[in-house]
């Protein structure tokens, strides 16, 4: 297989640990190898945080500007702070709003370079249903609308499901759901 | 019993390597990148059931001395800290190194070139050179199991202290691991006295010194056939114009990016084992290739082992950068050169430019970290201003050093300066006959980690300074560990809380008070009276244990009583809120001209009643 970059980001305290973990679970029970790489310590206080995840056969835990295949971005601003890591024909997925998201700045860079974006008010979603610190999950759930290729809606599910403590696995089902509903529709 | 496949953090991997090692003993204070590495050992000793004696211990040099006890009454023992841990434990580990072990002794230190969460970007393997220990440099989790257990190997064979230096992206990263029934170590603990050897005067320390030498010139006879950490790709007797030597983190950057240009015609020679160099091994390499680039992390130390100067890229020669981490886009573009000028052919091109000056145009605001919503320390920055706008403020190593963004630290120099620092400017100004208000803050595991000798020494010499201990009852910046003041031990279990009040008063305080920091108004009565008696003339030191809950470990205790919060229009657009308090749940909403609240990220912890000079911010 060829590998598969993904950034995920957005700022410290908005799960992006949590996502990551979901992601590399998922694709080790698929079998395929995984790297990733972490942002812990000063920055996990509300500054910028970056996670990395690569699968397949690679050596190092970074991915290189130029070269992701996925960005996930939690915050509307760390989407656009890290668009360099895209490659051409890479896809973004945002949490911001659908109506307003990208910049029009952003657009022709992103047309060029035919990157696919879509954005879910998932902070929204997540503090309608009740738990607003879960915006990651609903944003996951949204991903795995389009991404069946990489990892099935049912394939992040069962992750989810070996990583969540027990408590909070109903809601963290349903946020995840939910953001999956608002992709498929 | 089966083999499972799980997901391990770096950290965790050493932690299994030092486990799997048979390791008896481990000592650590947290620090990132290696704060995760003690925890993953506890995780791993109760799933398995393994008797392993674990400890966090005050500082790291207590951390140190105490594996080394246990790794010459024989037993297997690893220490773990982040870099600038090991400079705190220097001088356990330059003797240590003097007189050698029974038992392996494995110290894991961590480097953070970035530098991401660190005061320093400082190399490991320096430290190593210096002490004349060996250092394993690990490009990836995987190896850096393998190469845990293989420093206890090479330590108990040698009777060395043996380093273990992952770099921050080693340690946090995360690969799938095997991992199969782990067993205890069942040797017994015995202590043969020499005193000739563990309590050597000068004398003998020279005789210790010739046979440090001699251990260390047959360490690198093995690593030159180390082929598993050391290795390279050259064709039998063919010559290339460029070659690479690389290790840790930039050898897994290295390799990939040549994987992935499909560059077979530049040779990399991986070393895993930078001290003691393996130099045979480095001059078959070098004699193949008519130049060499080398890469590694953070310093120069590989570099300056290759005798061929001339042949030689790297720091010294300009074409490797100085600071900073090798990240895959630094490492591609400056390859890159060296390429283009040795006139080889360049790599593909990366078309990033483009997307970088975009992001640049763009004017992103910058997220600095920030002290978290309903964090006690912001109400006592905010209180120390509030009662003391004029003095200098010394701060220390933690969360806390976020009171940056409240004005209420103005030094941050090492673990516990801000105590030795305040009494620095005492005598600096007192010298003048000037009275400079000074207000240091430390949090309560810096206080235990290195606050004592400094207070003892600023009371016993007359200094006056206000000292506010930020008590929030766990080590909270490096992951929520717990403090000796909460008595309760690395693995859960029961241990004796340590009073600060006793230890401050200990160290000879006569003024000790304790306050909720959550009570703006008290704690800058406190203030003031503690301003009183360090300037009265039978006064001294005045310490403030600014005592509650950190929000994050302890939720609930931190605000047992929840207050709904709202602006209203009262509010000026004054903004002192946002740059006094700076709350993260607080912020200027364009649409209703005011301040308003994040309700998403407000905790309610109401602090915030108590701060609007025009009494805008009211409980709804
Ligand atoms: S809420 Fe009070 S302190 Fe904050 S900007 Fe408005 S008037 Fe100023
Ligand atoms: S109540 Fe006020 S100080 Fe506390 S978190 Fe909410 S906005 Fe911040």
């Amino acid at each position: 297989m060829q590998t598969v970059n993904i950034v995920l980001s957005g700022l410290g305290g908005q799960g992006i640990l949590f996502m990551t973990k979901v992601m590399a679970q998922a694709a080790l029970n698929k079998g395929l190898k995984t790297m990733g790489a972490e942002t812990h310590g000063m920055a996990q206080r509300g500054g910028s945080v970056i996670s990395h995840l690569r699968l397949g056969e690679v050596e190092g835990s970074l991915v290189r500007t130029g070269s992701a295949h996925f960005l996930l971005a939690l915050e509307e601003n760390e989407a656009y702070r890290n668009i360099p890591f895209l490659a051409k024909g890479g896809r973004l997925y945002a949490n911001a709003s659908p109506k307003s998201f990208v910049r029009q700045e952003v657009k022709p860079y992103l047309d060029k370079m035919e990157i696919v974006y879509r954005a879910i008010p998932a902070g929204k979603i997540a503090t309608d249903l009740g738990t607003p610190m879960s915006s990651n999950l609903a944003l996951l759930g949204f991903f795995s609308a389009f991404e069946k290729n990489l990892v099935t809606h049912k394939e992040l599910r069962n992750a989810i499901d070996q990583v969540t403590p027990s408590r909070f696995k109903k809601i963290n089902f349903k946020v995840f759901d939910a953001g999956f509903e608002m992709g498929t529709q | 019993m089966m083999k499972r496949k799980d997901i391990f953090l770096g950290n965790g991997a050493v932690a299994l390597g030092l486990v799997e090692a048979g390791c008896q003993i481990v000592t650590s204070y947290p620090g990132t990148p290696s704060s995760e590495i003690l925890p993953e050992v506890v995780r791993l000793v109760k799933s398995e059931g393994l008797n392993t004696y674990i400890e966090w211990s005050t500082n790291e040099k207590v951390a140190l001395d105490n594996a080394f006890a246990a790794a010459i009454s024989g037993k297997r023992a690893a220490c773990c800290m982040k870099q600038v841990g090991l400079n705190v434990a220097a001088d356990s580990l330059m003797s240590a190194a003097y007189l050698g072990t029974v038992g392996g002794l494995v110290i894991v230190s961590c480097d953070d070139p970035g530098p991401h969460s660190s005061q320093t970007e400082q190399d490991t393997r320096l430290m190593a050179r210096l002490a004349k220990v060996p250092v394993l440099d690990p490009s990836n989790p995987k190896e850096a199991r393998v190469m845990a257990r293989l420093a206890m190997e090479l330590s108990e064979e040698f009777r060395i202290p043996v380093i273990l230096r992952p770099a921050i992206r080693v340690c946090h990263a995360r690969q799938a691991l095997s991992w199969g029934p782990l067993k205890n170590n069942t040797k017994k603990a015995s202590f043969e006295k020499d005193p000739a050897r563990w309590a050597a005067t000068p004398r003998f320390r020279f005789i210790l010194h010739g046979e440090l030498n001699e251990k260390l010139k047959k360490i690198a006879r093995r690593f030159e056939g180390l082929t598993a950490h050391n290795f390279h790709d050259l064709e039998p007797g063919k010559k290339y114009p460029l070659g690479i030597i690389a290790g840790g983190i930039p050898y897994s950057v290295v390799r990939d990016i040549l994987t992935e240009e499909d560059r077979k015609d530049i040779p990399v020679l991986k070393i895993g084992t930078p001290y003691p160099f393996p130099e045979a091994l480095a001059d078959i390499f070098m004699s193949a290739c008519e130049k060499v680039l080398v890469l590694e992390e953070t310093d120069t130390v590989m570099e300056y082992f290759l005798r061929d100067r001339k042949k030689v890229l790297g720091r010294l020669s300009g074409h490797v950068p100085s600071e900073g981490e090798l990240a895959p886009q630094v490492v591609y573009r400056l390859v890159d050169k060296v390429l283009k000028d040795l006139g080889l052919a360049p790599f593909k091109g990366d078309r990033n430019q483009d997307a970088l000056d975009l992001v640049a145009s763009l004017d992103l605001p910058v997220r600095r970290p920030t002290l978290c919503a309903g964090c006690p320390h912001r109400a006592s920055f905010f209180a120390i201003r509030k009662a003391r706008p004029k003095a200098i403020f010394t701060s220390d190593i933690g969360c806390y050093t976020l009171g940056l963004n409240l004005g209420g630290v103005d030094t941050c120099l090492d673990m516990g300066a801000a105590i030795t620092m305040a009494s620095g400017f005492y005598h600096a100004f007192n010298q003048d006959q000037v009275a400079q208000p000074i207000v240091a803050t430390i949090g309560d595991s810096t206080f235990f980690h290195s606050g004592t000798a400094g207070l003892l020494n600023a009371v016993y010499n007359d200094a006056r300074f206000i000292l506010v201990i930020l008590d929030n009852e766990i080590t909270a910046m490096t992951g929520m560990q717990p403090t000796p003041g909460l008595g309760i031990r690395a693995d859960g279990s029961k241990g004796k809380a340590i009073s600060l009040e006793r230890v401050v008063a200990g160290c000879g305080v006569d003024f000790v008070e304790v306050v909720d920091p959550y009570e703006i108004k008290a704690m800058t009565k406190l203030l003031k009276k503690a301003t009183e008696y360090v300037n009265s003339s039978t006064g001294g030191i005045a310490v403030i244990i600014a005592r509650h809950p950190c929000v994050i470990a302890y939720p609930k205790e931190a605000i047992p009583e929840r207050k709904s919060v709202t602006v209203t229009d009262d509010c000026t657009e004054c903004n002192f809120c946002l740059e006094r308090f700076e709350c993260p749940a607080l912020y200027h909403d364009e649409e209703l001209g005011r301040t308003n609240i994040n309700q998403s990220l407000c905790t309610q912890c109401g602090v915030c009643l108590q701060i609007c000079p025009k009494g805008a911010i009211v409980e709804a």
